[in-house]
């Protein structure tokens, strides 16, 4: 049976499901220690939402209320474990769509309830930090993590768990967004990131100069301008090719998210980069930052593909970590669609 | 046979549980959208008064809707993942059927309603003379006129309950007054689809196992999302 909230203690045998339900992916996992995932399921939306070329929050919703039991059922399955092995209920509590949220957060507090273990209110972007050490979990601090996703770029110093200062981020679009905004222009289907990748692969990423924003200028990045500068390419050269095109714009980008992440570990002292998000799938991404890494001869942590886009497992992880650091989370918790990283939690 | 049921279709939060006899405890709190904050701890208390354990409960109820799409969504994600960590069955109910069986006994036909925003209502009619209530008109969603023609279409005296002919009840009664039907309208304090009234229709259906499974049950929204509408106005032109 499992132990009741006062006396848990957490260590390497807590078992923590993790549920998260912030954006598109319906997703649950259990995880023993912190960091030994056992299973981790993901119910994917991506079709649902593609003819809208982008995520539809209602219909979003509605897919994680139809999918929220079985994917638990199946985490829960395919751990080898049953409902009264777990000692804690973690569930992403923002940022995110807020109905798509509540339906996590809802699912969760009711396991927590019938078991009466402990639920633990987890931030998704800390969640994102810790599926870079999930996958390697010698990292040492400091540590300086690129968060690129479809919502967020965000350039974070992590001192140690639980203590994190942003040190750079988008001033208008998130590198995802770009991905995406760009890919709708090229007519390239959504979403824009595996995409654009795929055919930049095949072009000239040297072809178009396109700008790198604020390369020199701090460690803020931007993507609007680039944007409207490859709108402006076509529109003035309708007959250069699709792949170049793509290729430079995806050159453009990563040049300034790798600068930017290499100077900021720089200021930090910290000798190990980290990338996490969406956007960390991105191959010339994960191969420019290793070079540029091993360059200045940092140690670099690139999370499987798995880890980077949205998962249960992380949740698992942050919330184990977060009962360690502030303990449960009040049955009262709601969702909190804007939630920041830095912003103290109960 | 303990049931525990649950109703956030409208802004209230409702929970009771019976045992098929008698109601044992019940809340019922107004929420303005705080559905998620209010319910599992509503829960605890409620079950903490009825002196049962979470792992005594036989049946879990829940309104499915048609209402409030975030509000519907909390307590079925809830009574869903109930069910399934105690692995018992799970009883879906339409927030339109716990109105009508709300009101007591009468001749005339129940319209049940319920608040739709944007200036409309979901409803539904029933038998009420005998008994359990009977649907003799599945529920819809649509305009105020509509909801008013269907009832003078049936041309029989009504009862008229719910959050969302109250909204409009000026406007329903004008247009109601010229066709010269008899219109009961129900006590306000019947608006809302109430998780008592659930618990008798579900130790009802229990003793029939009429169940579903935590996988089965799905809510009764009615109306698609406003994307999926705009997709298919654009598909059709
Ligand atoms: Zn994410």
């Amino acid at each position: 049976m499992s132990s009741t909230i006062s006396d848990l203690t957490i260590d390497s045998s807590t078992v923590v499901l993790g549920i998260e339900t912030s954006c598109d992916e319906t997703a649950a996992s259990l995880v023993i220690g912190g960091n030994d995932v056992l299973s981790s399921v993901v119910a994917s939306q991506l079709e649902i939402h593609a003819r809208f070329g982008g995520v539809v929050p209602e219909i979003a919703s509605r897919a994680h209320l139809e999918a929220i039991t079985p994917v638990i059922s199946q985490a829960v399955e395919k751990s080898g474990l049953s409902f009264d092995r777990v000692d804690a209920v973690a569930a992403t509590v923002g940022p995110g769509l807020i109905g798509a949220l509540l339906v996590g957060v809802a699912a969760a507090k009711s396991v927590a309830l019938v078991l009466d273990v402990p639920f633990v209110g987890v931030n998704h972007l800390e969640a994102h930090l810790y599926a870079a050490m999930l996958d390697d979990p010698n990292v040492e601090f400091p540590l300086l993590v690129l968060l690129v996703s479809g919502g967020n770029t965000l350039l974070v110093e992590v001192r140690e768990h639980g203590v994190y200062k942003i040190v750079g981020q988008t001033r208008d679009d998130a590198a995802g967004e770009a991905f995406d905004k760009v890919a709708r222009f090229l007519d390239l289907g959504y979403p824009g990131g595996p995409a654009i990748d795929a055919l930049a692969k095949t072009g000239d990423a040297a072809a178009i100069d396109f700008p790198r924003a604020m390369l020199n200028d701090g460690l803020d990045v931007s993507f609007s301008g680039l944007k409207t500068a490859v709108i402006n390419h076509v529109r003035k050269y309708p007959e250069s090719k699709t792949k170049d095109i793509a290729a430079s714009f995806q050159a453009a980008v990563v040049d300034v998210l790798v600068a930017k992440t290499l100077r900021a570990a720089e200021n930090l002292g910290a000798r190990t980069v980290a990338i996490g998000g969406g956007v960390a799938a991105n191959s010339y991404l994960r191969s420019e930052i290793s070079v540029a890494c091993a360059r200045k001869d940092f140690r670099v942590v690139l999370p499987s593909l798995t880890m980077c886009t949205d998962n249960a497992a992380m949740i698992a992880s942050a919330g184990w970590h977060r009962l360690r650091l502030t303990g449960a989370t009040a049955l009262d918790a709601g969702a909190y669609p804007n939630l920041g990283l830095t912003v103290a939690q109960k | 046979m303990i049931v525990l049921a649950i109703d956030t279709s409208t802004d209230a939060v409702s929970v009771a549980i019976n045992n098929s006899k008698q109601l044992l405890a019940s809340a019922h709190v107004t929420s303005d959208r705080r559905h998620a904050e209010l319910l599992t701890p509503m829960i605890k208390s409620v079950s903490q008064q009825a002196d049962i354990a979470m792992f005594e409960i036989d049946v879990v109820a829940v309104d499915i809707g048609p209402g409030l799409f975030t509000g519907m969504r909390v307590g079925i994600a809830s009574a869903k993942t109930i069910a399934q960590v105690l692995d018992i069955p799970i009883i879906g109910i339409s927030s339109l059927d716990i109105l009508a069986r709300s009101v007591v006994a009468t001749q005339r036909v129940v319209l049940a309603t319920i608040d739709a925003r944007r200036g409309e209502l979901y409803w539904a009619m029933y038998r009420n003379d005998l008994g359990p209530s009977i649907e003799v008109k599945p529920p819809v969603v649509g305009k105020v006129s509509d909801c008013v023609a269907d009832l003078v279409d049936r041309g029989q005296s009504a009862l008229i309950v719910g959050n969302g002919a109250q909204r409009h009840q000026n406007a329903m009664s004008e247009s109601l007054e010229a066709t010269g039907l008899s219109i009961e309208w129900a006590s306000e304090q019947l608006a809302q689809p109430s998780a008592n009234v659930l618990a008798i229709i579900a130790a009802e259906l229990a003793l029939h196992e009429q169940w579903q499974t935590c996988v089965e049950v799905q809510a009764l929204y009615l109306r698609a999302p406003d994307a999926e509408i705009n997709w298919q106005t654009r598909v059709n032109s």
